[in-house]
């Protein structure tokens, strides 16, 4: 059981970089003249700022195209299905996140730290204000006005369009955020988090733990980088489960900790 | 009913897939204009890939390179493709000569300034020009 796991777990290392790399060779392309093609062009949160400009004018938002919705329609129908899973499979700046965690909990430090329960449920609400923002004033101008902010663009743009000296020490800040809260950019800042957030509450896959198996031991609560409580209850409901199944690979007794598909017979 | 762990990633790249291949469904035009009635012409029609033409704004400005050219009946763009279709009347001008004008100096409406170099044509109808 161990053994498949940890192939899983290569998998979505291997995924994980597959993604970043392709990300940052698009960037470089089109910083070169090699392509016209640039990395926001594979965003989905870019389908949801293009949204508004096609359905009331039939065009997208400067930079963005048929690309960035189709891949965001996808991705919610993805999120109803497997939660989170594109936050820990797929995005380039969960992926680097979560390496910098390792980088650091490598080092013996004990870091990052797990914050209360109650401070961290309240941060996560930040997320919201940032989306509404964004989304207003992409809308309005029908300009993916926020480059200059956005992690993912500077991170694989190779210093693109609006890419400015401050917007490293936001990528630079973002990223440090993590030796003192694990996954804090996906936790607290994300757009696109909080808006598949009501979609993953729905999502049905969900891990379920046996108590009769479970030997309380919390591993899998120490090992959710997202901070989820997995050994409180009997099945994770959370919304922020990414599905990375960092869980069921720290759980040491067989079987406790389970993948169902909720909504099938048992 | 419980499930293997590789449902996970077979889910994401199916909807990878999905999503790649939906983008067809939404490939609406972000700027269209008609210049003449093709009535009796030798209509004819060239696809150009133009860096530069990335939203509605520069899809206009590509629109008005087209203005004073003979021959222009119809021009659609493709944006988030970086693409102009242009029908024209092949009696009357040619793909060269279309491509001459994408890429002439475009006038700032705004400002008034003359902008030099502001598209290039990377490719014809499929192929690519160095």
């Amino acid at each position: 059981m161990a053994r498949r796991v940890s192939i899983l777990q290569v998998l979505r290392l291997t995924l994980q970089i597959a993604v970043a790399a392709a990300a940052l060779t698009a960037g470089v392309r089109l910083a070169r003249g090699w392509s016209l093609a640039g990395v926001e062009k594979y965003c989905p949160f870019g389908g949801l700022e293009t949204a508004w400009s096609f359905v009331t004018r039939r065009s997208f938002s400067c930079a963005a195209g048929e690309l960035n919705l189709a891949l965001f329609l996808a991705l919610l129908g993805l999120t109803l299905i497997a939660r989170k899973a594109f936050c820990s499979w797929v995005c380039p700046v969960g992926s680097v996140n979560e390496w910098i965690i390792r980088l650091v909990r490598r080092t013996g430090a004990r870091l990052p730290l797990e914050p209360p329960r109650r401070v961290d449920r309240a941060l996560r609400w930040l997320r919201l204000p940032v989306l509404a923002v964004i989304l207003f004033f992409t809308w309005q101008t029908g300009e993916l006005v926020f480059r200059g902010y956005d992690p993912y663009y500077i991170l694989t743009s190779a210093h693109g369009h609006e890419v400015k000296l401050w917007s490293y020490a936001i990528l630079v800040a973002v990223l440090a955020l993590n030796v003192v809260v694990p996954m804090a950019w996906c936790r607290y800042l994300c757009p696109l988090g909080i808006t598949l957030w009501p979609f993953s509450v729905l999502g049905r896959l969900r891990l379920r733990r046996t108590e009769s198996r479970c030997t309380a031991c919390a591993a899998c609560s120490r090992a959710c980088p997202h901070g989820i409580d997995v050994a409180s209850g009997t099945e994770v409901r959370s919304g922020e489960c990414t599905l990375c199944l960092e869980c069921t690979e720290a759980c040491p007794a067989a079987g406790a900790l389970e993948l169902r598909l909720e909504g099938t017979k048992p | 009913m419980r499930v293997s762990p590789w449902i996970v990633p077979v889910v994401v790249i199916l909807a990878a897939v999905l999503g790649i291949g939906g983008a067809r469904l939404f490939g609406a035009p972000s700027f269209t204009r008609d210049y003449a009635a093709a009535g009796g012409a030798r209509v004819e029609t060239v696809r150009f890939v133009v860096r530069g033409l990335k939203c509605v704004d520069t899809a206009k400005q590509v629109a008005g390179q087209f203005a004073d050219e003979p021959g222009v009946l119809r021009y659609v763009a493709y944006a988030s493709r970086n693409e102009a279709r242009v029908t024209y009347d092949a009696a009357v001008t040619d793909p060269q000569a279309l491509r001459a004008a994408i890429e002439g100096p475009v006038v700032d409406e705004a400002s008034g300034q003359i902008r030099f170099h502001q598209f290039e044509v990377r490719s014809m109808d499929g192929a690519e020009i160095r």
